[in-house]
């Protein structure tokens, strides 16, 4: 089919709510208007990892314009979540609010709400929690080590334990090891990313308001909707059909606003008081308590030969998931599969392990799991073309996948679009490939 | 604490607040008259989010006590709208794409007004130095500056007619 | 939250800042104080309302009043050093408030147009309940930068030689600062006669860098004597770490800007 026969391919579509973001009219959450509404605020443990042994609230409960503070005492159903437990995938790890022990620096530990927020800041800091310092451990391979400081018990070993007791996502495809022996040249390194801030221009945040007829509505910019009521429902032992979430309205996300964090202590909150709550989270809650991009650290081996055929790539990953699960299984999940990278390589072994340190629990961020590998790998592709003495953009090219070719994880490729891709970029980058190369296609297997 | 009240001018509208301690500019543009166009992405001075006009100079509200407007003519988005003095420049604003969640949007218009004000014809270097202090994480700016000037020709274009 | 006090003359003013002491924050473009003092105190009192933003010149010399906004400076200041440092400060709402009188209290690495005025050598005058008080920028820098009154004007006689302005920052436009240099030269018969050289973001405020002048004063401004005022002033420096720069980037950042301003300066 011709481009010119599409009727919604290349053509612009508009936004839905552009003409009133243009106006200002369109409402956020912080733009709802309700009466007589709280403010809620978080106090915050101080350290990375402490034993807590008691929280004395009495004098933040006696501070002007305090309504009410919440310890994990005062939550009615699940102390512990996890945003995908729901789709099976768990097990709920991470402290609503923290009871027996605060695992990052950061954590919550209680709520505060009261009139304004100014109130809600000077009760919270009136908090008095009393804790036993533990060793904190915050490098991925330091955290697995015999010996380490244990987070929890849920992770004997601070790494996550995939079905069948596997301590990893993994792929085995072929012999890596007797290609290494075969390969003219060995090239390994050790990449590492940074944990990234989503920072969104409109920071987490949400409204609870009860409603007369005992539902309560949750005017909120999460970017799980669907998780947030589950676990929110979960949280407060309550029927999701008591619980209405208004959302779809967020003021930037990048998934920086999946996590399920200000919904159900708000809902609480406002369930406890019969008011309208709201708690929003400052630049500085953003930017440090709510989660960030995982850092990664991946080491790549690779066999290569002197005509540039990768034979074989060993690929050994740890996440930082930080100090709780949240969706990192199914990152590295993601992070595995996708690690052979777009070539098709013969022998391919691939291990990628949740590790849990006492750091700011990581989440999504665009490119889930995918970014660091591809950052891995493409620097390694440069550094195997200047090993060998080759052209980093004929390199690509010949390993590139091609149309019915297997991949690692065992699944065929369809659609294949690599080889066009480079062709394209090199042409618009102005780069001159020779006449083999430039008349290279993804249906080459297909037609040899 | 001694209390008084700030009059000032809202959008072409008188107002009175009652205030003794400080109070921000934004909190009372949004939270006592509703102006919700006024965002707060920082509370810091660090986005733009909150940027309005006062006494035809672009501020940041967030960082402004409202005693220091006192007998100020203040404006928002809202103000602009009523005025229809930006219908053209959202129309550009929506063919070019220059707004995806909309956060930063309103807090771009303003700014982008001040600059108009002050300069009627600027390149686009002026046009990105007179939007540096407004933060948008979505769009990356190109479209925003595109549909500055786009409108830009276009009213050069009137003039020159 | 603190009580607003609005002063309606520079005696009423420097009896509230005697009679609340360290329970007043002084207020003026507000884009400091009222993040990191405001919250904190009894009393916010704000100074717009007293003027203090004018801008005289007499016989080469520049007295500004401590409330000129760093919009004024990029307006109706034709000295490109103090305007090259108004216009990185922020983006123009921002300049649109910020005063001179807070940049020079602006916490480490803010202070861009103290460091210019700072290699003016300018000097700082103070409203007390005791009468007006005179001194060098230097040495109210030296002596801790503690102010026992309104700050109402800042004087400096016209630059002594070139007077170049250089700040080191991520980006092009409304940039955080990692460090700043100002440099003022005079060339006589082809040495350097006087230099007044000083940093900003490399301690606890602006300083002046004695070393780096005493490194060039006498000698041809040559490439020699360029890297080593720029190798004396890193040595002099004493920078944080924030989550914009880390010390040993600030640090060489110094020498590096440094130079660079000398040799712009050389090449005339
Ligand atoms: C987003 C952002 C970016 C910034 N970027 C820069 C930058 O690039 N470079 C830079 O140098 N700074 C920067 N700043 C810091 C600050 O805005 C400037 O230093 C500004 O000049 C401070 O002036 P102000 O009038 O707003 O001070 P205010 O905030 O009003 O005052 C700050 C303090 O100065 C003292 N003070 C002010 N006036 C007087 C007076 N007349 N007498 C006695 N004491 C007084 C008071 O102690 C007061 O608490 C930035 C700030 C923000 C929010
Ligand atoms: S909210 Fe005022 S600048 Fe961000
Ligand atoms: S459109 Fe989302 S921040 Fe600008």
């Amino acid at each position: 089919m011709a481009m010119k026969d599409l009727k919604i391919v290349g053509q612009p579509v508009k936004l839905r709510d552009l003409d009133t973001h243009v106006t200002g009219e369109t409402v956020f959450y912080e733009d709802v208007r309700v009466p007589r509404m709280l403010h809620l605020k978080m106090h915050r443990s101080r350290y990375p990892h402490a034993r807590i042994l008691g929280i004395d609230t009495s004098q933040a409960l006696s501070s002007p314009g305090v309504v009410t503070v919440l310890t994990h005492e005062d939550l009615p159903g699940k102390k512990l979540y996890n945003a995908l437990a729901g789709a099976g995938v768990g097990p709920e790890d991470e402290p609503v609010l923290a009871f027996d022990k605060v695992r990052w620096k950061g954590e919550s530990v209680a709520a505060v709400i009261a009139e304004t927020p100014e109130q809600a800041n000077a009760a919270v800091a009136k908090i008095k929690v009393e804790y036993e310092e533990l060793p904190a451990v915050f490098d991925v391979e330091e955290a697995i080590k015999d010996g380490a400081p244990n987070l929890t018990a849920h992770w004997p070993n601070n790494h996550y334990v995939y079905p069948d007791d596997h301590r990893a996502a993994q792929i085995r495809y072929g012999d890596v090891e007797k290609a290494f022996a075969e390969a003219d040249h060995i090239v390994e390194d050790s990449y590492q990313t940074q944990p990234i801030e989503q920072a969104p221009m409109e920071t987490n945040g949400c409204i609870a308001v009860p409603e007369g007829d005992g539902r309560i509505t949750v005017y909120s910019n999460t970017q799980a909707l669907q998780f947030s009521l589950d676990v929110t429902a979960g949280i407060l032992d309550m029927p999701t059909s008591k619980l209405r979430f208004v959302g779809g309205t967020v003021g930037g996300g990048f998934g920086g606003k999946v996590d399920i964090q200000p919904e159900p202590i708000t809902t609480l909150a406002a369930l406890r008081t019969g008011r309208p709550v709201k708690f929003k989270y400052t630049r500085e809650e953003e930017m440090q308590v709510s989660s960030s991009r995982s850092a990664w650290r991946v080491y790549v081996k690779d066999g290569v030969m002197n005509d540039g055929r990768i034979i074989a790539r060993k690929v050994t990953t740890y996440q930082d998931s930080g100090a709780y699960l949240r969706f990192s299984s199914y990152a590295c999940m993601k992070h595995c599969g996708h690690m052979p990278g777009p070539y098709t390589i013969p022998n391919v072994s691939v291990d990628s392990i949740v590790v849990f340190t006492n750091r700011t629990p990581s989440n999504a961020m665009r490119g889930f799991g995918v970014m660091a590998g591809s950052f891995a790998l493409e620097v390694q592709m440069d550094k195997i073309a200047e090993t060998i003495g080759m052209d980093p953009w004929e390199l690509r090219l010949i390993n590139a996948y091609r149309e019915g070719d297997m991949k690692a994880h065992r699944k065929e490729v369809e659609d294949a679009g690599m080889v066009e891709s480079i062709l394209a970029a090199a042409e618009m980058a102005g780069k001159q490939l020779p006449e083999n190369f430039r008349n290279m296609s993804s249906l080459d297997r297909k037609a040899g | 604490m001694a209390s008084g009240i700030v009059s000032i001018k809202v959008n072409g509208r008188a107002e009175e607040v009652v205030t003794g301690a400080v109070t921000t500019l934004q909190d009372v543009l949004r939270n006592n008259l509703d102006y919700t166009s006024v965002k707060d992405g920082c509370s810091q001075g660090g986005c733009g989010a909150c940027s309005v006009i006062v006494d035809g100079e672009l501020r940041l509200s967030c960082l402004t006590p409202v005693q220091e407007v006192d007998g100020s003519e203040v404006v928002t988005l809202e103000g602009l709208n009523l005025s229809n003095s930006i219908t053209a420049l959202q129309q550009k604003f929506i063919e070019k794409y220059a707004a995806q969640c909309g956060f930063c949007t309103p807090g771009m218009m303003v700014a982008i007004t001040a600059l108009l004000d002050r300069n009627a014809n600027p390149s686009r270097d002026e046009i990105a130095e007179a939007l540096a202090g407004n933060i948008c994480r979505c769009t990356g700016y190109l479209p925003i500056i595109e549909a500055v000037e786009s409108i830009v020709a276009e009213m050069a274009g009137i003039a020159g007619d | 939250m603190a009580e607003y006090l609005r002063p309606s003359s520079l005696e009423e003013a420097a009896g509230m800042i005697a009679a609340h002491g360290s329970t007043l924050a002084i207020v003026a473009g507000g884009t400091s104080a009222m993040r990191f003092a405001v919250p904190y105190v009894a009393y916010a009192m704000g100074v717009r309302g007293l003027g203090m933003n004018e801008i005289e010149r007499s016989s080469g010399g520049l007295s500004l009043g401590a409330g000129v906004t760093m919009r004024q400076i990029r307006d109706s200041l034709p000295i490109p050093a103090l305007q090259d440092a108004a216009r990185g400060v922020g983006g123009p709402a921002l300049q649109n408030m910020a005063t001179i009188g807070g940049n020079i209290f602006a916490h480490p690495p803010n202070g861009d147009v103290a460091t210019v005025l700072l290699a003016m050598d300018a000097t700082v005058t103070f409203f007390t309940t005791n009468g007006e008080r005179t001194q060098k920028l230097e040495e109210f820098y030296d002596s801790g930068a503690q102010a026992d009154g309104l700050l109402t004007r800042i004087d400096c006689a016209a630059p002594g030689g070139e007077l170049v302005f250089l700040k080191c920052g991520r980006q092009r436009f409304n940039s955080r600062t990692v460090i700043s240099v100002a440099a003022c030269i005079g060339l006589d018969n082809g040495k350097v006669g006087n230099a007044c050289i000083a940093v900003g973001g490399a301690g606890a405020h602006p300083m002046r860098c004695a070393a780096a002048e005493q490194a060039l004063i006498g000698r041809a401004l040559d490439d020699a004597a360029i890297t080593a005022a720029g190798d004396e002033a890193a040595r002099a420096s004493s920078p944080g770490t924030d989550a914009v720069a880390s010390e040993w980037y600030r640090r060489r950042m110094v020498a590096t800007y440094l130079c660079r301003a000398l040799r712009q300066i050389a090449a005339g």
